[in-house]
């Protein structure tokens, strides 16, 4: 097994896989199992672990409470709140509940990569050059098939287990584009017509691409990443108590859901503002210009932040007002940047990068819609 | 962990209640409970296994230092009250939805969006009834024909002669017509996915003071037959005339796919 880097010192190397720190005095993991011989924390005399029985008592209660509260709330009656206000909090909570499966489904993975996927699993079989890398890791999604938002836990539990963070980014970018539920609703809804397919197929892995090679050439890949996450990364794994992997599974629950859910649920609230704000007529009306259907319909994409699986039949009524590059530019837009994608993302990187993210994405999206405008 | 809990009680009892398709499309509901439930049982993993704060007993000098040498250093004050107030707002937001979710009564989307959303903008290739379907269609199926497939047969063609001896049947609830008094829209909205993107479609009816007996977001049954929009400065060169209109309940699944 390769014996990973040494962690630990804030400045990372060039970009090599930042393996995790195993250093407890020098011994090496076995899979992360609970307690290689001298890898248990001497604590002296037995330790006698606190009860969890109120721990178990408060969770209880509290669910309890939540649903008391929730049962006896059909007495409020409707028509509580004004229209607008009301259809804000509807939209909010739509967003909510749509996405938190998918986050989910992320977590889950991202633990099974983390926790239960052998130490070298990725870097056995990845290739070697850094080009030909990202190019492969394009393609995990076929294999990973969750929304964009589950993406998030899941690109963190691969920089945790050894991606570069440039790798992670072409991970995030191309996985909600290049997968298989993507790609079939994708084509239902548009077949071949107009090259939207192809547009977004081959907009999404260049870009995935684009923005892996720009950041691989960042000296500094450490400063990428959000403090707190910079920090997790620093701790070594398997920090044992004795309770082996099922243990640090639900441990890792814990973090990432307390990283992810206040961002949902802000990045929730923006997107319903946004869209009960701005009648959506303005964008409509933009159509059939070449350059302004483009610009529209990537607004329109930012906002609306839809989960890429079905992003394609929520487009398909404009696609004849709009022009094709409009579609397309949507449709690669979309998937990578959107409200409740930047404040997912802002739980591991910085907002700089974000920042300079979308405007690359943005500007490679508007250019590839232009050309199939030009082409059409 | 709260905030997974407040998601998961509230899910799983929309889902028990039947109104989580007033969120979501129909075909996620299986999807969406199995995982709510798998969060719930990690929550419960969380409870009775996660090492509790006292168990961390970072002894270990070597990874103190590793993790001391990434901890952020202190800000500047500008930075720490900038970022003070950014945390206070999100945690505001937090706790706003958070009670929304579990405390406020669910609800449709309201005729406030569908008018923000311009009815019908953009039915021009919905789903729903072809005019070439429709006309091999006997008279039964008629009846069965929604509010989208009216809409998008209207937006297909206008030329009343199709129309000439068919019957609406439709139940939605009203959308004042905006450049018109006395044409309101029977509306729902149509979902892919989520709420969030709903549009709204809808058939013009024309009734003259219909203010007077409906509100805006009443559900009503209308019945009736087509004739040239009276009128001749709206959109709708056809509309219904209703022979009966009766209002009714809201209905448990008020979104079409």
């Amino acid at each position: 097994m390769s014996s990973p880097l040494p962690r630990g010192s804030a400045t990372a190397d060039l970009d090599r896989p930042h393996g995790h720190g195993a250093d407890h005095g020098g011994h090496d993991h076995e899979g992360g199992s609970g307690g290689g011989p001298g890898h248990r924390h001497d604590h002296g005399t037995a330790r006698r672990r606190p009860s969890r029985a109120p721990l178990l008592v408060a969770g209880a209660l509290v669910a309890a409470v939540l649903v008391a509260v929730r049962l006896a709330s059909p007495a409020i009656g409707p028509g509580l709140l004004p229209d607008t206000l009301q259809d804000f909090v509807t939209l909010t909570i739509s967003v909510i509940v749509e996405s938190m499966p998918f986050v989910l489904l992320g977590i889950v993975l991202s633990i099974v990569v983390q926790v239960w996927l052998p130490q070298a699993f990725f870097t056995s079989w990845l290739p070697r050059q850094p080009l030909l890398r990202r190019a492969v890791i394009s393609f995990l999604g076929m294999f990973l098939p969750v929304c964009e938002c589950g993406n998030v836990p899941l690109a963190r539990g691969l920089v945790l287990k050894g991606f570069t963070v440039s790798e992670s980014m072409t991970f995030l970018l191309a996985a909600p584009i290049l997968n298989p539920i993507t790609i079939i609703t994708t084509h239902q809804a548009f077949g071949w017509s107009d090259g939207i397919l192809v547009a977004r197929l081959a907009g999404g892995f260049l870009i995935a691409n684009l923005i892996g090679w720009l950041y691989s050439r960042h000296p500094d890949p450490e400063s990428l990443l959000t403090k707190s996450f910079a920090a997790e990364c620093a701790l070594p794994t398997g920090h044992e108590h004795g309770g082996g992997r099922l243990r640090e599974s639900v441990e890792l629950f814990r973090r990432e859901m307390a990283t992810m859910m206040p961002a949902l649920f802000i990045g929730a609230a923006i997107a319903g503002g946004i869209q009960t704000a701005v009648p959506r007529s303005v964008l409509v009306t933009l159509g059939t210009n070449p350059v302004w259907s483009v610009l529209a319909m990537m607004v329109l994409a930012f906002v609306i932040s839809l989960c890429s699986n079905v992003d394609a039949f929520f487009v398909l009524p404009f696609a004849t007002t709009f022009m094709p590059g409009g579609i397309a530019a949507f449709l690669v837009f979309g998937p990578i940047i959107d409200v409740k994608m930047l404040a997912l993302l802002r739980t591991t990187y910085r907002p700089r990068v974000l920042a300079q993210l979308t405007l690359v994405v943005a500007l490679t999206s508007a250019a590839i819609g232009l050309v199939v405008n030009f082409l059409a | 962990m709260l905030l997974t809990l407040v998601v998961g009680v509230s899910t799983l009892w929309l889902a028990a209640t039947g109104q989580l398709i007033l969120y979501i499309h129909p075909r996620y509901v299986v999807f969406t409970v199995v995982m709510i439930a798998i969060g719930m049982v990690l929550s419960l993993g969380v409870l009775a296994l996660a090492p509790m704060r006292d168990e961390h007993d970072h002894d270990d000098p070597d990874e103190e230092a590793r993790v001391a040498s990434v901890r952020p250093r202190r800000p500047r004050r500008g930075r720490v009250a900038a970022r003070g107030t950014a945390v206070v707002a999100g945690a505001t937001v937090t706790v706003a939805v958070a009670v929304a979710l579990v405390a406020l009564p669910p609800a449709t989307l309201t005729s406030a969006t569908a008018g923000q959303r311009d009815v019908n903008s953009s039915t021009a290739a919905l789903k729903g009834t072809s005019v070439v379907d429709a006309e091999a269609a006997s008279s039964d199926a008629y009846a069965s024909f929604s509010v989208l497939d009216w809409a998008g047969l209207l937006r297909q063609t206008s030329d009343l002669a199709f129309y000439e001896g068919k019957t609406a049947d439709v139940t939605g609830f009203v959308v004042p017509a905006g450049d018109e008094e006395d044409v309101f829209y029977v509306s729902r909205f149509v979902i892919t996915c989520c709420a969030v993107d709903a549009q709204p479609v809808g058939v013009p009816v024309q009734l003259d003071d219909w203010r007077s007996e409906l509100q805006p977001d009443e559900w009503v049954t209308v019945s009736g037959g087509f004739r040239t929009n009276p009128s001749s400065t709206s959109s709708d060169p056809v509309a219904v005339v209703p022979d009966s209109l009766e209002k009714v309940g809201q209905p448990s699944d008020p979104y079409l796919y």
